[in-house]
């Protein structure tokens, strides 16, 4: 067949980044698991949730892969290029986050979260699920403004990174309070390296997905 | 003279093969954007093809077939039968032989600048560099540059208009019924526009410019009003979420403008040089004033039809799998902008790419920042090709029209 034509259509790479936020998006799932697990008294599924994350954390990347490998040199889009992958790579950034959390952890799972800071911890953990999941919502909501191009759903879309950014804000403010009673309470400096660090990848998740909001934001400009 | 007679079969049987050929690939182009976007089935995309291509080819088709018949070589060569007859069968042949060799191999070729290539190798061996009409050929060439441009210029500015004025809207249904009359419209009047002028239905009718204008304008309102009544009807008992909805309708419209187009503009790739060595056998000269016959014309459609029907499911079937991201509404400027092109090109005698057309117009909606993703390298691919079409159909050409003159002298 001789189908110049159809050579024209390559696969879309918003289906890809799509796929790549549905990745994420299932991570947080795993990761909310391995986080409870982690603060509850006895546990011993943590290391199987982790696996769990690590494996959606390759799969993602095999996505992140064939899109950047499938946009040939050349390739007109609604958007420009360069933002796309900044986004890709911020989106991905969310789930490199997780992943080092969960490694931070397994690194000194023994002693577990001190029992005084359980509660300021687990806010933080749900402060960071939120955004995670407002991704995958975000990428197709904007999808649906690049096959409109209306207002409504612009707006939309503006709305998710408002919120993505809010989120941020308040896990900031948590892991500034966090980090204050961390210092108050334990005495041993390992305890206190540890709690500090995951408190800080912790609070890096959201700014992945703030700046995941921001480069969308590029993306809809007109 | 039986040796003549042999060669008209020949003729005849190649040139069924390029007109079947025509129909076998090319209709990729006029069905691609209405199969993609889910507009008809196959099934549907293959009727229309090839109903609606018989028509364009036996009735608005002959203007490209005079142009590529006398306007390229001169007319010296063309008034010597021998040559003519001899130079004829071999541009059909090497046409034919390039056009299967891509085929073959994939390659992104027009059938129309295989045609046109072959025609230059003829003249060049028959009368050399003296005997093609370079300025004639000159303004094919153009016309091979403007059309896509053109092409992009129509379906940027339909995309960005129906941008604004309609999907971008909340109520974007009802938008699109509302301006639905201007697109069905708009297309009836050039299709009513080159029904009118010059074709023989339209000559024996003989209406002037503005009357042609004035009909064409009447019928496009006509027509424009009752889809849109029929539309509303469509859709009465239960509205469509977008105006994506509206334009899946339309875009059935648009299918069989662009199907008419392309029967009226490619036929002229296999009848042309197939008129010739008709007419040499009939009246033993190749007459310049004499039409091609209708019935030439229809051959040739019968040839793309049944390409159409014969090859047309596994193309189509192609299409719609690897085609995924195209909505109705840039379907439609698609069609509207590649059928515009190609229609228009044609009444003015110059033989422009269907295929070139149709990816002019995708790349028009691309450039509207309506497509999700294109790909720009297979514009390099087609000027490469486009620049090696025409000496590879040249040499051919020459190559086969020595051996035949040997041959028979």
């Amino acid at each position: 067949m001789r189908l110049p034509f159809l050579s024209l259509f390559v696969s879309s790479p918003f289906e890809g980044l799509q796929e790549h936020a549905e990745k994420v998006k299932e991570c947080a799932w795993a990761f909310q698991q391995a986080m409870e697990c982690h603060m509850a008294e006895k546990c011993r599924r943590f290391e199987a949730h982790r696996q769990d994350v690590i494996k959606l954390e390759r799969e993602a990347d095999a996505i992140k892969r064939r899109i950047r490998g499938h946009l040939p040199k050349g390739t007109i889009m609604p958007i420009d290029k360069f933002q796309f992958f900044m986004y890709l790579k911020e989106q991905d950034g969310v789930l490199d986050a997780v992943e080092d959390v969960l490694d931070w952890i397994s690194y000194r799972q023994e002693p577990g979260i001190p029992p005084e800071l359980t509660k300021e911890f687990a806010l933080l953990v749900d402060a960071t699920i939120d955004p995670i999941e407002e991704l995958s919502k975000m990428v197709a909501e904007a999808r649906k403004y690049f096959s409109s191009f209306s207002n409504r759903k612009r707006e939309q879309v503006k709305d998710i990174i408002r919120t993505l950014r809010l989120k941020e804000h308040e896990a900031d403010e948590l892991e500034h309070q966090l980090k204050q009673k961390i210092f108050h309470i334990a005495t041993d400096p390992v305890t206190v390296f540890h709690m500090i660090r995951l408190a800080e990848i912790l609070g890096s998740i959201t700014d992945h997905g703030e700046n995941a909001g921001d480069m969308m934001r590029a993306m809809i400009s007109k | 003279m039986p040796t003549e007679y042999l060669i008209l079969v020949a003729g005849f049987i190649i040139g069924f093969y390029m007109a079947w050929n025509i129909g076998a690939n090319d209709v990729a182009n006029s069905m691609a954007s209405s199969v993609g976007a889910k507009a008809i089935t196959v099934r549907q995309a293959i009727l229309i093809a090839s109903v609606l291509n018989l028509l364009g080819a036996a009735f608005i088709g002959s203007h490209v077939t005079d142009t590529i018949r006398k306007g390229i070589v001169c007319n010296e060569i063309l008034n010597d039968p021998q040559l003519a007859f001899i130079g004829a069968l071999s541009a059909l042949l090497s046409a034919s032989l390039w056009v299967s060799f891509s085929t073959w191999k994939s390659m992104p070729i027009s059938t129309t600048h295989a045609i046109v290539g072959a025609m230059i190798g003829f003249g060049l061996i028959a009368g050399g560099v003296e005997a093609i009409q370079w300025l004639k050929l000159a303004s094919v060439v153009l016309s091979w540059i403007i059309s896509p441009a053109f092409s992009i210029v129509i379906s940027f500015t339909m995309f960005n208009f129906i941008k604004r004025r309609i999907i971008s809207k909340t109520n974007s249904y009802e938008q699109a019924l509302r301006l639905s009359p201007v697109f069905v419209g708009l297309t009836m009047f050039v299709v009513v526009l080159s029904f009118l002028f010059k074709t023989p239905l339209g000559k024996r009718l003989s209406v002037g410019t503005p009357a042609a204008a004035l009909i064409a304008l009447v019928t496009a309102a006509g027509i424009g009003l009752a889809a849109r009544w029929l539309l509303r009807r469509i859709h009465r008992n239960r509205p469509a979420d977008d105006g994506e909805g509206i334009f899946r309708y339309i875009q059935v419209g648009t299918a069989c403008y662009v199907a008419l187009a392309q029967g009226a503009n490619d036929v002229a790739n296999a009848v042309a040089p197939l008129a010739v060595i008709y007419f040499f056998v009939r009246t033993g000269t190749v007459g310049d004033q004499v039409q091609v016959p209708l019935f030439l014309l229809l051959f040739g459609g019968v040839g793309i039809a049944l390409g159409v029907t014969m090859a047309g499911r596994r193309v189509m079937e192609t299409l719609g799998t690897r085609i995924t991201h195209l909505s109705n509404s840039r379907g439609f400027c698609v069609e509207f902008a590649a059928a515009t092109t190609v229609l228009a090109a044609s009444k003015l005698g110059l033989p422009v790419s269907t295929t070139h057309a149709a990816v002019g117009g995708v790349l028009g909606v691309g450039v509207a920042r309506g497509m999700e993703a294109l790909n720009l390298r297979l514009v390099y691919e087609i000027v490469l090709y486009w620049l090696l079409t025409l000496p590879a159909a040249a040499g051919t050409c020459m190559i086969i029209f020595k051996i035949i003159q040997l041959s028979l002298s």
